[in-house]
C-alpha cells in the first residue's frame, strides 16, 4: 500500500549514516537545523502544498511547541519528552480553535490571518510572566541524558532525534499524501466549490491538515528548544521562521513530500555557509550573496528544485515507474 | 487628550495607507505578494535623503524624483525579476521577492553604512500647527495632505485613463484582457512602477521625521500586508480607508490597553472585520 | 531554456561542492596535524609567535547593525594596539609587538555576525571554538544573544568576556568562564537615583515623580524590574515615586501614542531603555508635543551612542544616562584620547562611545589574561581573569576587576548630560566636566 517507500528508506538510511560520515561539529549543527527545518517544511506542506490553504503563521505552532516544553522543564522539572508531547497537544488544539473562524476566508484573506494570529500570540508571550516573557528561558544545563534531551558533549544524538522525528513526519506526509484524506485535501487545493459539490466537508477537512500540521510543528518546536537550550518569543515566534518554512518548501517543490527535505538541504547550508565565509565582514556581504542565490533559484525553476530533479530522473529511467512524482 | 491621539492616529493612517496603496496595485492586479516592497520604500527614503545631503534639494522637492526612481526600479524588478517566476505559483514570487528585499537590505547596508539617518533642516522641519491643544506636526500634515494627493491621483489614473482601465481589465482576467489586444506583459510592469512611484512618494515624505536606515522599510511590510488584506486585495479605496482605520486601533487602542499591545490589537482588528466581511472592507 | 536549465544545474552542483568541499576539510583537519597530541595535554600555549585567536560575535547586520559595526571598530583597535607598537600609549601590551609572554604572538580577532538571532549566537560560539580554536570570546552585545553563546562558551571551558551587555541576569547564572565589565542594569539604576538626590540638593529641580518607559524586550523589561527593586527597597524613602510606565513593542513605527501616555502622567523624570532609533524619534516627539521633563536618565543603550547628538544636535541637550565615556573627558585622559584618535580613523570621524569602550577593553582584558597566564589554556586565562587586576587608563575608574560573579566591580560607568551637543561628564562631582542642567529648560525657551 505504501508507495515511495523504497526511496524514503534509502533516503533516511543516507541522512542516517552522514554524520558518521562526516563528523565535523559545524556540518553536525547544519544537519540538526537541516531536518528540523525540513520537517517544519514537511507539516507546513500539509496544510498548504495539499490543501492549498497558504499558512504565513507557522511559527506559532513551532513557538508553543517550544514553550511547552521548556517551561515545563523550567518550571517543574518535567522531561522534555513529555513537554514535546504535550506541546503538541497544545498546538494541535490552538490549530482547532482558530480553524474554523480562518477557515471561510480564501487565499491571501486567509494568509494574513494565519500570520495575525501568530503575531498575537509571540505579543501575548512577551508579556507573560510566567513564561518569563521578553526575558526569555535558559534552560537549566544537566548533564548529558536521553531523559532531559540535552548532549553537550556530541550533537549525534541530536541527530537521531531530529531524524527519527523527520523520518516518522515523511512518512505520515507520505501516507496522508496517497490516502483518502489526500486525495479530498488536494480536491479542495485545485477547487473549493467542486470540493464541495462532490460532497467533501472542505472544513473539516482543512482543519483535520491544520491539527495534524500543527502538532508535528510543534514536535520540531520542543526539540529546537531543547537544542539551542535558550529560547525567547522573539526569536521563536518570529515572521522569519513562518517565511523560512514557506520559502524552503516552495524552493525544494510545494506539495510534494520530498520538497521540504530538498529547500532545507540548500537553504539551511547556503545561509550557514555564506555567513561562515563572509558574515564578520560587518558589511552584510553574506546575505546579499544568498538573498541573490534565491532570486536566482526563484528565476530558473520557479516550480522548485524537485521540477529539475523530475527531469533528470525521467532522463536517467525512460523505462520502470519513476520513484519521484510531482505533484504540482 | 483624545483629540490629540485621534489625529495622531489619522495622521500615521494616511502614511500607512499611501504604502498599502502600493501594495495593493501589485497584490490585487498581478497577485503577487511583494516582500520587498518595504524595502522599496526604504530606497525612497534613501533617494530624498540623498537629494538633500549632496544637492540640498529639500524632501518636499524631491517627491518627483523619488517617485521617478522607485518608478523605475519597479519596472525593472518586474523585467529581471518577476517576470521570470510568473510561471510558478504565486509563492514563487514571494521566494523572489524574500530574496530580493535581503538583497536590498544589506547592500544598502554595504554602501550606506547601517546608521540611522535624518534630515535635519527641509522646509517642514519643526512646524506646526496648532488648534486649540490639540498640536500637529507639519511634517506629518504635510505627509497626509501628500498621500492624499498621491492616492487620488492613483484612483484617477485607474479608472480615467486608458492604461488604468486596461490595468483593471487584466486583473479582473489576464486572459481574456490579453485576448482583447492588451499587452498585459506592458500592464504588470506599468503596475509594478506605479507601486513603486507609490512607496517613493510615500518614502519622500517620511524622510523627513522618520529614521532612514537598512531595516526602515521593513517595519511598514507587515502592516502594509494587514492593510491591504484589511481593505481587500487590489482595492485602492480599500487600502485608503483600511490605513486609518489601522493607524486609529494603534494610537487609540495602544494608549488605552498599553503601548506594547499596539501592534497586537492591529492585528485583531483585522482577525475581526475579517469574520464579517471575508473579503475585506471593499472586496467583492 | 536549455542553456539556462544548465547554468542552474553548475549553479546547484557549485553550491553542493562548496557544502562538501567545506565540510569535508574541517573533518580532516582536526584528524592530522592537531590531533597528534590529546587536547589535554597539549603543551601550554601555541608555538611562539603564533598567532593567538580571540572570537568577536556581534551583530554585524539586522537591526542592531549600526551598532555592531562600531563595536568591530572599538575590537579593531584594541587588536591593532595590542598587535603593533604604540609606546606613546600607556596600556598593557601597547609598547610591545603581541604578547610578549608567547614570543610576541600576535592577536588575531576571529568576527562573526550573529544577526541578533540567540540560535546563530550559540552556532558561532561553537563553530569559533571548534574550528577557529579560539583561546577566547568577547561580544556579543545583545543580552539574549550572550546567554546562550555563552552557555557553549562554558561547555568548553573557554573564557567569555562580555564587554557591553547589560542585563544583570548574565551574571547570576553561575557559570565560571563569564565575565562582563559594563555596569549591569541593576547598578546603573542605583547611580541614577543617587545623581537624581544629587540634583534634588544642589538644583531646585524637586524632582520626585518618575516614569519609566522602556522598549518591551530583554533589556528594556530587565531595566524596568531594576528602577521597581530600587524604589522598593531604598529610594521610595527619598520621596520617589513611579507615576507611568510605558512600554513600548520593538519595530516601533511612531512613537506618538506613547509621548501622549508619558505627557498625560507628567513626571519629574524619566528613565529610559531606548535604542538608539527609538530615543531619537522620541525626543523628536517631546519637542513636537512640548514635554519637558526635570530631567531624563537613559540606560546605556541608545543615547549613548553619538549618533544621538549627531542627529539631534541642540534638540538633545539636557539629556542624560550612564555611560562608560565621555569625549570631553579625553581631554584629562590621555589614553582615551589616544584610543579615541585610532576609532575615528576607522569610524570616519566619529567619537567612541560607552559600550565600543567596553568592547574594546573586553579585547585588552583578555589579551591581557592571555599574557599574563602565558598560555592559551582556557582554564588558565579564566585563573588570571577572576584574580588579576587590569589596567584601564581609559575609564575613569582605571581598572577592571571581576568579583565572584564575574561582574567587573570597578562600574565603569557615570553620568553623562548632553550640553550643546557635546557629552559632558556630570557625576560623581570628582570627574564633572560641567555641572548638571537641572530642570530642563521648556522646549520654547531654548530658542
Amino acid at each position: 500500500m505504501v508507495k515511495n517507500k523504497k526511496t524514503l528508506i534509502i533516503i533516511i538510511a543516507v541522512l542516517a549514516a552522514l554524520p558518521l560520515i562526516f563528523k565535523s561539529d559545524s556540518f553536525h549543527n547544519i544537519m540538526v537545523l537541516l531536518l528540523i527545518y525540513a520537517t517544519l517544511g514537511e507539516a507546513w506542506n500539509i496544510i498548504t502544498g495539499f490543501a492549498g490553504q497558504i499558512s504565513f503563521g507557522h511559527a506559532a505552532f513551532f513557538g508553543i511547541g517550544a514553550y511547552t516544553s521548556s517551561v515545563l522543564f523550567y518550571r517543574f522539572d518535567i522531561s522534555p519528552w513529555v513537554g514535546m508531547v504535550l506541546g503538541g497537544i497544545f498546538a494541535a488544539m490552538v490549530a482547532l480553535i482558530i480553524s474554523y473562524p480562518t477557515f471561510r476566508l480564501k487565499g491571501s484573506y486567509f494568509a494574513i490571518a494565519t500570520l495575525a494570529v501568530a503575531e498575537i500570540i509571540k505579543q501575548l508571550f512577551v508579556s507573560w510572566k510566567f513564561v518569563e516573557g521578553a526575558t526569555g528561558i535558559s534552560l537549566p544545563i544537566v548533564d548529558d541524558s536521553w531523559l532531559c534531551m540535552e548532549f553537550h558533549t556530541t550533537k549525534l544524538p541530536y541527530i537521531y532525534i531530529a531524524l527519527g522525528l523527520f523520518a516518522i513526519v515523511i512518512f505520515v506526509c507520505n501516507y496522508i499524501e496517497n490516502s483518502k484524506t489526500g486525495f479530498y485535501l488536494k480536491a479542495i487545493r485545485e477547487s473549493h466549490e467542486v470540493a464541495e459539490s462532490i460532497g467533501i466537508n472542505t472544513t473539516n477537512y482543512k482543519t483535520l491538515a491544520m491539527v495534524i500540521s500543527a502538532f508535528i510543528s510543534a514536535f520540531a518546536g520542543s526539540l529546537y528548544a531543547q537544542y539551542v537550550l535558550y529560547i525567547d518569543p522573539f526569536m521563536i515566534f518570529t515572521l522569519d521562521i513562518s517565511i523560512k518554512i514557506v520559502l524552503l518548501t516552495v524552493l525544494g517543490g510545494i506539495g510534494n513530500i520530498y520538497g521540504p527535505l530538498i529547500g532545507a538541504s540548500i537553504l539551511i547550508p547556503l545561509s550557514e555557509i555564506t555567513r561562515v565565509q563572509l558574515g564578520g565582514t560587518g558589511r552584510g556581504i553574506d546575505l546579499m550573496i544568498f538573498g541573490l542565490l534565491v532570486i536566482l533559484v526563484a528565476c530558473y525553476q520557479p516550480k522548485g528544485i524537485i521540477g529539475l530533479v523530475n527531469k533528470v530522473a525521467k532522463k536517467f529511467k525512460k523505462e520502470g515507474e519513476g520513484n519521484v512524482e510531482a505533484n504540482s | 487628550m483624545l483629540g490629540q491621539i485621534i489625529s495622531n492616529g489619522l495622521l500615521m493612517g494616511f502614511i500607512y495607507s499611501l504604502v498599502a496603496v502600493g501594495l495593493t496595485l501589485t497584490w490585487g492586479v498581478m497577485d503577487i505578494t511583494n516582500f520587498a516592497h518595504g524595502e522599496m520604500l526604504m530606497l525612497g527614503m534613501y533617494s530624498a535623503f540623498w537629494m538633500f545631503q549632496l544637492y540640498s534639494i529639500d524632501p518636499l522637492l524631491s517627491i518627483p524624483i523619488s517617485a521617478a526612481v522607485i518608478f523605475v526600479l519597479g519596472i525593472l524588478i518586474y523585467k529581471l525579476i518577476i517576470k521570470k517566476v510568473l510561471g510558478g505559483t504565486g509563492l514563487t514570487a514571494l521566494l523572489a521577492t524574500f530574496g530580493l528585499s535581503m538583497f536590498l537590505k544589506n547592500l544598502v547596508q554595504y554602501l550606506w553604512t547601517p546608521n540611522y539617518r535624518y534630515i535635519n533642516g527641509a522646509i517642514v522641519t519643526d512646524n506646526k500647527i496648532v488648534i486649540g491643544n490639540i498640536i500637529l506636526g507639519m511634517p506629518q500634515v504635510v505627509a497626509a495632505i501628500g498621500s492624499i494627493a498621491m492616492t487620488l491621483i492613483v484612483i484617477y489614473f485607474m479608472n480615467k485613463t486608458k492604461t488604468g482601465k486596461a490595468i483593471q481589465a487584466t486583473a479582473l482576467n489576464r486572459d481574456t484582457a490579453s485576448l482583447m489586444g492588451i499587452d498585459t506583459g506592458k500592464i504588470y510592469a506599468i503596475t509594478f512602477g506605479l507601486s513603486g512611484a507609490c512607496v517613493g512618494v510615500a518614502g519622500a515624505l517620511m524622510s523627513s521625521f522618520f529614521p532612514i536606515y537598512p531595516q526602515s522599510g521593513a517595519l511598514y511590510s507587515i502592516l502594509a500586508f494587514v492593510i491591504v488584506a484589511l481593505g481587500g486585495f487590489g482595492n485602492i479605496k480599500g487600502a485608503l480607508f483600511a490605513g486609518l482605520i489601522i493607524g486609529l486601533t494603534e494610537a487609540v487602542g495602544g494608549y488605552f490597553l498599553g503601548t506594547q499591545f499596539k501592534y497586537a490589537l492591529v492585528f485583531l482588528i483585522y482577525l475581526i472585520v475579517i469574520q464579517v466581511r471575508p473579503k475585506g472592507l471593499f472586496g467583492w | 531554456m536549455k542553456s539556462k536549465l544548465a547554468l542552474f544545474l553548475v549553479l546547484i552542483m557549485l553550491i553542493s561542492t562548496m557544502a562538501t568541499g567545506c565540510t569535508s576539510s574541517q573533518t580532516q583537519a582536526p584528524a592530522e596535524p592537531p590531533k597528534t597530541e590529546d587536547p589535554a595535554n597539549e603543551p601550554e600555549g601555541p608555538a611562539a609567535g603564533e598567532p593567538v585567536k580571540v572570537g568577536a560575535i556581534l551583530p554585524l547586520s539586522g537591526s542592531a547593525a549600526a551598532t555592531g559595526v562600531k563595536l568591530k571598530y572599538a575590537i579593531e583597535v584594541a587588536q591593532e594596539i595590542i598587535n603593533g607598537e604604540h609606546p606613546d600609549i600607556a596600556l598593557p601590551l601597547a609598547e610591545t609587538m603581541g604578547l610578549p609572554n608567547l614570543g610576541n604572538a600576535p592577536i588575531q580577532v576571529v568576527f562573526s555576525d550573529h544577526q541578533g538571532n540567540p540560535e546563530i549566537a550559540k552556532t558561532e560560539a561553537e563553530r569559533l571554538i571548534q574550528n577557529e580554536k579560539v583561546a577566547a570570546l568577547v561580544g556579543a552585545y545583545q543580552s539574549s544573544a550572550t546567554k546562550p553563546a555563552s552557555q557553549s562558551a562554558e561547555r568548553f571551558k573557554v573564557p567569555f568576556v562580555a564587554g557591553s551587555s547589560s542585563s544583570a541576569a548574565l551574571t547570576e547564572r553561575g557559570l565560571n568562564y563569564f565575565t562582563r565589565i559594563a555596569p549591569n542594569d541593576d547598578m546603573e539604576t542605583e547611580v541614577f537615583f543617587e545623581y537624581l538626590k544629587y540634583l534634588n540638593e544642589e538644583t531646585n529641580a524637586d524632582i520626585k515623580t518618575i516614569g519609566v518607559v522602556f522598549i518591551d524586550n530583554e533589556y528594556g523589561v530587565h531595566a524596568a524590574e531594576m528602577v521597581d527593586k530600587w524604589l522598593e527597597e531604598k529610594y521610595a524613602a527619598d520621596g520617589f515615586e513611579k507615576v507611568v510606565a510605558v512600554k513600548y513593542p520593538t519595530d516601533v513605527t511612531s512613537v506618538d501614542t506613547e509621548v501622549q501616555q508619558i505627557k498625560a502622567a507628567n513626571p519629574d523624570v524619566l528613565f529610559h531603555a531606548s535604542y538608539i532609533g527609538d530615543i531619537t524619534q522620541f525626543v523628536k516627539k517631546y519637542k513636537e508635543f512640548e514635554f519637558s521633563p526635570k530631567a531624563v536618565v537613559n540606560y546605556c543603550g541608545g543615547f549613548q551612542d553619538t549618533q544621538f547628538v549627531v542627529n539631534l544636535d541642540k534638540d538633545g541637550d539636557f539629556f542624560s544616562g550612564g555611560a562608560a565615556c565621555a569625549p570631553t573627558l579625553f581631554s584629562t585622559m590621555e589614553v582615551a584620547d589616544k584610543i579615541n584618535e585610532l576609532f575615528k580613523v576607522k569610524s570616519g570621524g566619529e567619537n567612541i562611545d560607552g559600550p565600543a569602550l567596553e568592547e574594546f577593553a573586553s579585547l585588552m582584558v583578555v589579551a591581557d589574561a592571555i599574557n599574563q597566564a602565558k598560555s592559551t589554556n582556557g582554564d588558565a586565562i579564566m585563573e588570571v581573569i577572576r584574580t588579576a587586576k587590569f589596567d584601564a587608563p581609559y575609564f575613569s575608574t582605571g581598572a577592571i576587576q571581576f568579583d565572584e560573579k564575574g561582574q567587573n566591580f570597578y562600574s565603569a560607568s557615570f553620568i553623562v548630560q548632553t550640553q550643546g551637543a557635546e557629552y559632558e561628564a556630570v557625576f560623581p562631582v570628582e570627574i564633572q566636566t560641567a555641572k548638571p542642567i537641572a530642570p530642563f529648560p521648556t522646549w520654547t525657551e531654548r530658542k
